[in-house]
């Protein structure tokens, strides 16, 4: 997966926006509740560019600005490196072989420098891109889509404080429509929804738009775990389904919490659907949206709610004292220190909704049917 | 109307429209005065609130605002159910929106609180060569309906402050005190509650 665009990472002009370590601008982001985009973060991850570096070469500049040398960390990147071996070569031989560690390492975080690649390997989307030579660019090039127009209206609208897609047509933006046609073309079903744009966009800050679009792909086609179009498709049953499981899941879990929402009205569209939508990647702290990924995309959509949990229990002891409009605004600003990975994701791991979750789900489905009837339904004229 | 003290009144108001038409923009220039070039796409919905004074009221706007997008429309009732009032927006450069605009007032008429105050809101008025809704056209169709109609930039902020201002003279004064929240979640089944605690 040679690149070649080291040498390109000198063309960057001198003038340049400040940015934090992973390319947003500084400054507070414009999204309408004042969201902080990226805070400093615990972690630091040092990485040394190698030529399959997958980044945009925009980030990667950026990135190389903020690299510091740590033993501890070169000697976590070492231990990756082999379990990868090169290119991914020994990558399913470790996970059959030892499953656990790969869980443990991947839960402690994907060093910056090889999560685009692994990524891809425990998706399943490297394999499909393999599969399916020259696919992509027939769609690029010669498909044309019912969603082209949305899909621009959104472009400049999808991390406006990134530099990567701040540019006017420059390669991010470009990348981006890209990745978002194809897909809506690969599946017409889907289409274009709005949420997908966070979803590609984080993809192509760790690889390719090739490598992104099959990582769309194995997820909302369920490569390894369970399909994600259900949250996109017309109705967007899958969004509805979960939220239905997080509020039962907070009444059981949280009873204190529950019964509050419960007085003041709050229901968990409210605040949570963004979080299925675009599995954090959307109004939340990029570092932190990384940690999630890396087990999400190894362990799927359980953490969501694990990580949605920990957020609420938390905070439950502030929470429970807010009236309805403070409530709503503490939803959707977590403090600070509720945010910090290495805090909130051990928590997270502990709370445990595997089994609860299956049992939400048959309920939701004995009162509404299966997904796929679901989506039946929806589409048939009323 | 009632003439001693003020009154103090809470309004849960909720913003329609076609993707892009402005719907944030208006809600962020109204609430915090501010516009940016580049407004994040809505995904779900987001709440803002804002006080307003009128006459001898103040009137506290609870405001939704919603994702534009068609496929996120199964999201939409349970923020326009139980609102005191809607504005629905279009861009005033965007036929389609203008139809979507219409469709969303259809939906409001048959499954929205019937003494609900509209407003159909053209935005982006300071984009003035590139106009494909006549303002006849518009306020022709807000007529007929019983909206109130009025065209605003949420750039320039012309007329935002008068769109919330003109909603909130016309909310009916003597409705019952709200809940807290000002909101009716008339969706919000209780009977899933009771089914969920029955069988775990
Ligand atoms: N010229 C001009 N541009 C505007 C105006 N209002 C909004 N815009 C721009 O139009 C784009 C969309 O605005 P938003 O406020 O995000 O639109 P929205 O209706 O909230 O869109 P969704 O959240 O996707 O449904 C942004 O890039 C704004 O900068 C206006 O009054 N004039
Ligand atoms: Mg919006």
């Amino acid at each position: 997966m040679e690149k070649k665009r080291v040498d390109e990472h000198e063309a960057v002009p001198a003038a340049l926006p400040k940015v934090d370590r992973f390319g947003f601008v500084k400054q507070e982001a414009n999204s309408p509740d004042g969201f902080t985009r990226s805070k400093s973060a615990s972690e630091y991850e040092s990485c040394s560019f190698s030529g399959d570096d997958p980044l945009g070469l925009f980030v990667a500049y950026f990135l190389k600005k903020f690299r510091v040398s740590d033993a501890r960390e070169e000697r976590r990147i070492r231990k990756w490196r082999k379990m990868i071996g090169v290119g991914g070569n020994d990558w399913k031989h470790y996970v059959r072989r030892k499953p656990h560690v790969v869980k443990r390492r991947i839960r402690k975080g994907i060093p910056d420098c090889l999560r685009g690649l692994v990524w891809q390997l425990i998706s399943g989307s490297r394999d499909l891109l393999l599969m399916n030579p020259g696919v992509y660019e027939q769609l690029v090039i010669y498909e044309t889509s019912a969603s082209e127009l949305d899909i621009i209206r959104d472009i400049s609208r999808t991390f406006p404080s990134h530099v990567f897609f701040q540019q006017r047509h420059g390669p991010g933006q470009r990348s981006l429509y890209n990745v978002l046609k194809a897909y809506s073309v690969y599946d017409r079903d889907v289409g274009y929804v709005q949420g997908m744009g966070f979803v590609a966009g984080l993809l192509l800050l760790y690889m390719s738009e090739e490598d992104a679009f099959w990582l769309l792909v194995a997820l909302l086609k369920g490569a390894v775990h369970a399909p994600m179009e259900g949250l996109y498709l017309v109705g967007l049953p899958l969004v509805q389904q979960y939220l239905f499981q997080l509020d039962n899941l907070v009444k059981e879990q949280l009873p204190r919490l529950g019964e509050h929402f419960a007085q003041e009205m709050i229901n968990p569209s409210m605040y949570a659907s963004q979080w299925f939508i675009t599995v954090f990647s959307y109004s939340f702290p990029f570092h932190l949206a990384l940690r999630i990924w890396d087990v999400f995309l190894f362990e799927g959509v359980k953490i969501v709610f694990k990580v949605g949990l920990a957020l609420l229990k938390y905070c439950q002891d502030d929470l429970v004292k807010l009236p309805f409009e403070k409530l709503i605004h503490a939803l959707r600003n977590f403090p600070e220190d509720a945010m910090n990975p290495d805090m909130l994701l051990p928590m997270a791991y502990s709370i445990k909704v595997s089994k609860p979750l299956e049992e939400l789900k048959e309920e939701y489905e004995k009162q509404n049917g299966k997904l796929s009837e679901r989506v039946k339904e929806e589409l048939q004229p009323s | 109307m009632a003439s001693s003290g003020n009154k103090s009144i809470n309004a849960k108001l909720v913003l329609l429209g076609d993707v892009g038409a402005g719907k944030s923009s208006l809600v962020l220039r109204f609430v915090k005065g501010q516009f940016v070039e580049f407004q994040e796409s809505t995904i779900g919905a987001a709440f803002f609130s804002q006080t307003v004074a009128v006459n001898d009221a103040t009137v506290k706007f609870e405001i939704w605002d919603t994702a534009g997008q068609e496929r996120y429309h199964s999201l939409a009732p349970m923020y326009y159910r139980g609102a005191a009032a809607a504005i629905i927006v279009y861009d005033i450069t965007n036929q389609a929106s203008f139809d979507r605009a219409k469709k969303w007032v259809q939906e409001l008429q048959s499954q929205g609180n019937p003494n609900m105050v509209m407003a159909l809101a053209g935005n982006k008025s300071d984009l003035l060569d590139s106009k494909k809704v006549a303002s006849e056209e518009a306020r022709t169709y807000a007529q007929e309906n019983g909206l109130f109609f009025i065209e605003t930039s949420a750039k320039t902020a012309t007329n935002v402050n008068d769109l919330f201002y003109e909603i909130a003279t016309r909310l009916p004064r003597l409705q019952p005190a709200q809940n807290p929240s000002g909101m009716v979640l008339v969706d919000r089944p209780a009977d899933r509650a009771s089914s969920a605690s029955c069988c775990s």
